[in-house]
């Protein structure tokens, strides 16, 4: 696994810095207008989320290289572990090199030890794992049009419960009901006493969820033909 | 003869094609021509040892190991070249060469750097400024640098021009020649396989049509000529496929001495060129 990762850095290095570089100029505009750094570290790690992993999975869309890596002598369960890694590696990084950065940024609103608390992090790690527990494994089959895909999808998946909201009634409203569990989670996830149970829990959500989408994810691409 | 690789009834299916119980041998130590035309299976063959698509059923060993269940040794001990080279185009030779390096324990960097050298390559070019046969000559160079013993090239020769091609040949015929390397290749250009094959594999429609010796082929294959109305194509022995213009039959055999013998000074008996026992099998009329 540690080849791949290094292969992936070495193919993808000088995009992820260069996002990041453009990426501050977001960062610093975000620091200076947000009042909330929950609201801003939350903002910051679906941002984050969502493009990281995309630089190199991109890439690799773009030059059509699976085929190399799939043709190297290490197993495909063993490429996707990898690129698991790697899509987390340089997330993390970009957090904290976002975290880092407004903590230092002389227009930031908020402070280092504001952002930098055990709470924010761990939400921050869920709301990616979320992310990527969604879209790496299509992203993995299907290359980048299966984002496409799963993003039409779902909004087709919208527009179907939108249809269904103007014909059942206010309490029965389905996008009521999803609407309401997302901010009823994220509120347990803001605002729940920080006990060893609740901490507990959600490292075991964190862990679950990566290792059912690492496994759907490996699932996937043995059976991607390349 | 030891073999380097044994595909035991290959199949693999796709939508209007299917591979068909493909079974034969690559002997260690000599290159291997896949031949046949466009479509015919040469690709999925070579996909399918390398485990880059599914296979529906059957074997493949490389060197006596399966190559599911042994897949990194197997792969560890081949060189595999695409059609179309396949690396990051903006990256420099060098770099991809180094993330690549890594997963080989006998990757040797002085090898690489005199396989550049003698391609006139240039470790700090960027790949995606070569032409496509400098493509394919770092695809070769990353496949040969580390001690491969079995080369795996799919079309390689495809879109070269001919200095290029004789080149590349070159080089195949002189690593077999000193390092006892085995090379299977596919190719529908039959002139370069007549060149530097040692064996070759007809595939047509998904099955295997021959894989035998070249020379034995070129020896026993050939084009019986005569008159339009002179023969019937199933008198001719070993009858494998024909032509008919307006004023001749031509028909490919595959038993010229039976066909010489029985019918002497009818016709004009020749032997036949690998272009002549694709062309006769795959756009001729074909016989069993």
């Amino acid at each position: 696994m540690r080849k791949i990762l290094r292969m992936e850095y070495l193919f993808s290095r000088r995009q992820i810095l260069i996002v990041l570089a453009i990426f501050t100029a977001y960062f610093a505009y975000m620091a200076y207008r947000i009042d909330s750094p929950r609201v801003f570290v939350i903002m910051t790690s679906i941002m984050l989320g969502l493009s990281m992993p995309f630089i190199s999975l991109g890439r690799e869309d773009k030059f059509k290289t699976a085929g190399l890596v799939c043709s190297l002598p290490v197993r495909r369960s063993t490429v996707v572990l990898g690129k698991y890694v790697a899509s987390w590696t340089a997330t993390v990084f970009g957090l904290g090199y976002a975290l880092l950065f407004t903590a230092v940024f002389p227009l930031s609103k908020f402070s280092a030890s504001e952002i930098l608390s055990a709470r924010t992090l761990l939400v921050s790690l869920f709301l990616i794992s979320l992310i990527f527990s969604v879209i790496l494994p299509f992203t993995l089959r299907f290359g980048l049009t299966g984002v496409i895909i799963l993003l039409v999808g779902l909004q087709l998946l919208g527009v179907v419960a939108f249809a269904l909201a103007q014909f059942a009634g206010r309490a029965r409203n389905p996008m009521r009901i999803v609407v309401r569990a997302i901010e009823g989670g994220l509120r347990v996830l803001l605002h729940h006493k920080l006990t060893p149970g609740f901490l507990l829990a959600l490292l075991a959500a964190f862990v679950a969820l990566n290792a059912v989408s690492i496994l759907v994810g490996r699932a996937l691409y043995l059976r991607r033909e390349l | 003869m030891d073999q380097a690789i044994e595909i035991k009834k290959l199949r693999k299916e796709y939508r209007g094609f299917a591979l068909d119980n493909v079974t034969f041998d690559v002997p260690q130590g000599f290159i291997m021509g896949l031949i046949g035309p466009n479509g015919a299976g040469k690709t999925t063959i070579i996909k399918l040892v390398m485990n880059l698509i599914r296979r529906d059923g059957g074997e493949v060993r490389v060197f006596g190991l399966d190559n599911l269940r042994c897949e990194p040794e197997v792969k560890s001990r081949v060189g595999f070249v695409y059609d179309i080279p396949r690396f990051p185009e903006d990256l420099r030779l060098r770099t991809i060469a180094s993330a690549i390096s890594a997963f080989y324990d006998k990757w040797n960097d002085n090898r690489f750097r005199d396989l550049l050298d003698d391609f006139r390559l240039a470790p700090s070019q960027v790949f995606k400024k070569l032409s496509h046969g400098m493509k394919m000559k770092f695809s070769l160079a990353v496949a040969l640098a580390h001690d491969a013993d079995l080369i795996l090239m799919d079309e390689p020769t495809a879109g070269l021009d001919p200095v290029f091609r004789f080149e590349l040949l070159t080089k195949l015929r002189a690593l077999i020649q000193d390092e006892r390397k085995t090379v299977l290749f596919s190719s529908h250009i039959t002139s370069d396989l007549e060149r530097v094959a040692d064996f070759i594999t007809f595939i047509h429609k998904g099955r295997i049509i021959f894989s035998a010796a070249k020379d034995e082929i070129l020896e026993t294959w050939g084009v019986v000529r005569t008159a339009a109305d002179g023969l019937r194509p199933q008198d001719v022995p070993g009858a494998r496929g024909s032509r008919r213009t307006e004023h001749s039959l031509e028909v490919l055999t595959s038993d010229l001495a039976a066909a010489k013998g029985r019918l002497g000074d009818r016709t004009v008996c020749d032997k036949a060129s690998l272009e002549d026992i694709m062309f006769f099998i795959s756009k001729g009329n074909a016989h069993a």
